[in-house]
């Protein structure tokens, strides 16, 4: 195992690695820009949005918010673990936030599947083509997501000592992403 | 440490579930539901990036580009609606 001293202060290391967080600010900037164009669609066609909106399951989608909150957590606790040499802190995290991430994409499938069935696709009107287009890429970080944990749970297993700390940070960092466009995302879908 | 990410969560799930019961409100503009459920969206938002992500170890330009970021997105989505 790799760990290093690194002083997260300096502009160019923070926790994660620069290059991971020029990757999450224009990330974020992305989604926002989206979420903006969404909000001005909604304002143009106000009862198409609502009428649309009421046939989410808002329940289904805040279990799912809950999940990826837990799944951080342990993500958290998993880089705090591998930082103090406790493996089996760090695997433990690594497999509980993947338990999170599948749970979350299983959940995610039963949404779609409901919409799919109900012949509610991309072109069905302008609140479900941002549905799509918004949940969908999010559910891709979030696959992405799982390989990367996946990833590293495994060299955590087999060569814990070629595994940098660095490495699970930046993993960290942008299973952290999805959380943060999930919790932007989520109320301007789900509940305004 | 482990303590104060599980404070987090506590706080994380309390601030869903009053995202959740917020939508059932009644308020006088829509404008003000939205308003109050970016908000408690943006507190989540940055206490995932400050807590889990450990934003606050960061020098204190990411640390400003998320904040003024997510007050650029509720602005944004406030103006536009």
């Amino acid at each position: 195992m790799s760990s290093s001293s690194v002083n997260y202060k300096n502009f160019f290391y923070p926790p994660g690695g620069i290059l991971l967080w020029i990757i999450i600010l224009v990330e974020v900037i992305t989604f926002g820009f989206a979420l903006v164009a969404l909000a001005y669609n909604n304002h143009l066609e106000p009862e198409i949005f609502a009428s649309s909106r009421g046939m989410l399951n808002t329940h289904l989608a805040t279990l799912n918010t809950l999940l990826l909150l837990v799944s951080g957590y342990f993500m958290a606790d998993a880089v705090h673990g591998f930082r103090a040499n406790n493996l089996k802190k760090a695997k433990t995290g690594f497999s509980m936030a993947m338990v999170g991430g599948l749970l979350f994409v299983g959940i995610k499938s039963v949404e779609y599947y409901g919409k799919i069935s109900m012949d509610i696709g991309l072109t069905t009107n302008t609140f479900f083509t941002y549905y799509w287009l918004l949940t969908g890429f999010h559910l891709v970080h979030v696959l992405i997501g799982l390989v990367i944990l996946l990833v590293l749970r495994s060299d955590l297993k087999k060569k814990p000592e070629a595994l940098k700390l660095e490495d699970v940070e930046a993993g960290a960092a942008f299973w952290h992403l999805c959380d943060l466009i999930w919790l932007v995302l989520f109320p301007m879908l789900y509940l305004i | 440490m482990k303590n104060n990410l599980f404070y987090t969560l506590a706080l994380l799930f309390f601030l869903t579930i009053a995202n959740a019961l917020v939508s059932n409100f009644s308020f006088a503009t829509k404008i003000t539901a939205v308003a109050l459920l970016m908000l408690l969206a943006a507190a989540k938002f940055l206490l995932v990036a400050f807590r889990f992500m450990e934003l606050h170890k960061a020098h204190g330009f990411w640390k400003a580009a998320m904040i003024v970021l997510v007050a650029l997105i509720v602005s944004g989505v406030l103006i536009a609606i």
